[in-house]
């Protein structure tokens, strides 16, 4: 439920994007009233700089750079503590299935902890892991989540 | 499907004694040459001609059975060795000796009055003239196929001593669309093809496909809840549920030898360990505790081990431990990596991933860490799964395309094969033995 709001949200943008070869006579449609999570991801992404973060080959370790990245996003997040946010982790392409699957769950879970080390609400941020089920490079995406109308977003235990 | 129904029957001819499973040539590189007439019936007239329409179907599936094995030869079913029922039992083996067969299968298709079949197989050793084994079945006409199956494995057992994979499934992941936007599918079919169907409607990604060992059930992992979960699915019913309670990731599930348990993959933070949990799910049972990422684990036949993959050293290599976690000791040592282990149904070899860099192979090791052997080029092959025979395995294999295919290999170090499916395919398991 959640997953089909959360798809439609998505292609929501680029419907409502103008493509520059095919404008036509008619005056301009109404610009659509844009969903309050998108205006929230957009400002996430321009303050925090950004909503990925990347990992060496076969690596969970944050590097310097990711750090950075989530020290800004935290602080945005402490700005908006009505936001809920689920880190996304990606295994190595090349990787076999399971390691990819848990190496993208510890990606997710190193960033997750370190943005709780940063004064987080563990409750704010879940994680989990795509694996290589998702084309791209080994990352971890924070995506904000949007409000709990087709119930609350997924929750794993903290690291203990 | 139709249920399969092994009505044993009183079989015809003199009882003579099941001799051993005495493989006939042991050691010899060859494959060994068994004679395969066309089977036989009892009945006459208009019946019986159909009868014979049905024996000749069975014989055939037989042979196309043994010709994808490495360790058979059928001769080619010629009508003009038709022989008489009583014959079934009473072959003449002089004249198979002549065309050197060392194997020699029997048989026949019978009407019954409430519409199934008897369907009946022997086998014999040619050289000492002597039976080594028979089966008999009543079927309904669907299942023919299936009989004729267990009649190849009949043979195959007693030729070679190995188990044969002829009456078994195989699960796979059926992928559609594009690479961006993969439709995953859990798929399942008999391991000749037939009775291919879809066990989830393709809206959620799905991984990992487990058969319990008599294909009855089957565990895989879902992204239904928005994160990897292990469910279970019973195959006879179509009855889904997750197995286990709480929020957890969980992954990379197998079922134990005799299907009571599942051995998995679980979360607790960043930490990946092994797992146990009754096959019905329940409070699981932690097998490893190490930092790093253990994963993949497989029981030996004898259930008494479990061997799995961990990065604890720095890069992924092959573990046994016993079933309780204990005696943990690693069997691959070098630069390479080595996962996704899978034990085989003989115990004697362990199949893995080979991964350097970025290429991929399918091997095989002995469980003492000798004896390592790589039985495909890559460069993108991964997930072996045995035949129960022990002989081959199936494994997925990317394509220069970038598409995933099912491929089956010999551990004797032919060439693998492509198999037919009805789309793109990935993450292959292959069952035991059906009832």
């Amino acid at each position: 439920m959640r997953k089909i709001l959360l798809i439609a949200l998505l292609v929501a943008v680029p419907a409502s994007a103008q493509l520059p070869g095919l404008r036509r006579r008619e005056p301009a449609p109404p610009a659509p009233v844009q969903n309050t999570i998108e205006v929230l991801r957009a400002d996430f992404a321009a303050q925090a700089g950004g909503t990925t973060v990347y990992f060496a080959p076969g690596s969970a370790q944050l590097t310097a750079s990711a750090r950075t990245l989530l020290v800004n996003q935290a602080m945005w997040l402490r700005q908006h503590p009505e936001v809920a946010v689920r880190i996304e982790g990606h295994g190595d392409p090349t990787d076999t299935r399971d390691h990819a699957l848990a190496l993208g769950a510890e990606r997710s879970a190193e960033a997750r902890n370190y943005l709780i080390l940063l004064g987080l609400p563990a409750a704010q941020i879940s994680a989990m892991t795509w694996g290589k089920e998702r084309p791209g490079p080994p990352s971890a995406v924070t995506t904000l989540v949007p409000p709990p109308s087709g119930g609350p977003p997924p929750m794993v235990p903290a690291a203990r | 499907m139709t249920a399969f129904r092994t009505g044993v029957f009183a079989l015809l001819g003199a009882a003579a004694s099941a001799a051993g499973a005495a493989a006939l040539q042991p050691g010899q590189p060859a494959a060994t040459v068994i004679a395969l007439p066309p089977m036989t019936s009892p009945d006459s007239g208009e019946r019986g001609n159909q009868s014979l329409a049905y024996a000749w179907q069975a014989t055939q599936l037989i042979e196309a059975d043994l010709r994808q094995t490495a360790e058979l030869m059928p001769l080619s079913p010629d009508r003009k060795d038709y022989y008489s029922y009583p014959e079934v039992t009473a072959p003449t083996f002089s004249k198979w000796r002549d065309r050197a067969a060392k194997g020699l299968i029997t048989g026949f298709v019978q009407q019954r009055s409430d519409g199934r079949l008897t369907i009946g197989c022997y086998v014999y050793d040619v050289d000492k003239g002597r039976e080594l084994g028979r089966i008999g079945f009543v079927v309904a006409k669907d299942d023919l196929r299936r009989a004729a199956h267990k009649c190849s494995g009949l043979a195959y057992k007693e030729l070679t001593g190995s188990p044969g994979m002829f009456d078994t499934r195989i699960a796979y992941v059926a992928e559609t669309g594009a690479a961006a936007n993969r439709v995953k599918r859990i798929a399942v079919m008999d391991s000749d093809g037939y009775n291919h169907s879809y066990v989830t409607p393709g809206g959620t990604t799905v991984l990992t496909p487990r058969l319990s060992p008599k294909a009855h059930r089957l565990a895989y992992v879902s992204f239904q809840d928005g994160l990897p979960q292990i469910r279970i699915v019973d195959l006879d019913t179509g009855h889904q549920q997750p197995l286990l309670q709480g929020a957890a990731m969980s992954f990379a599930p197998r079922y134990s030898p005799d299907g009571r348990q599942i051995v998995f993959s679980m979360m607790l933070g960043a930490n990946s360990d092994i797992y146990v949990v009754g096959e019905n799910g329940g409070r699981p049972q932690r097998l490893t505790t190490s930092p790093g990422i253990d994963t993949d684990a497989s029981y030996s036949p004898d259930g008494s081990k479990i061997v799995f993959e961990s990065d604890r050293s720095g890069t992924q290599q092959l573990y046994i431990m016993d079933a309780d976690g204990s005696n943990e000791r690693r069997i691959t040592f070098s630069t390479a990596s080595y996962s996704s282990p899978e034990w085989s149904p003989d115990g004697k070899l362990i199949a893995f991933t080979w991964r350097f860099g970025d290429t991929r192979r399918i091997g095989v090791i002995a469980p003492d860490g000798t004896g390592e052997l790589t039985l495909t080029r890559g460069p993108a092959d991964e997930a072996p799964s045995w035949a129960s025979s022990s002989r081959e395995l199936v494994f997925q294999r990317t394509e220069a395309n970038g598409r995933p295919a099912i491929y089956r290999v010999s551990v004797d170090g032919s060439a693998p094969r492509k198999m037919t499916i009805p789309q793109d395919g990935s993450d292959p398991n292959w069952s035991g033995t059906m009832d």
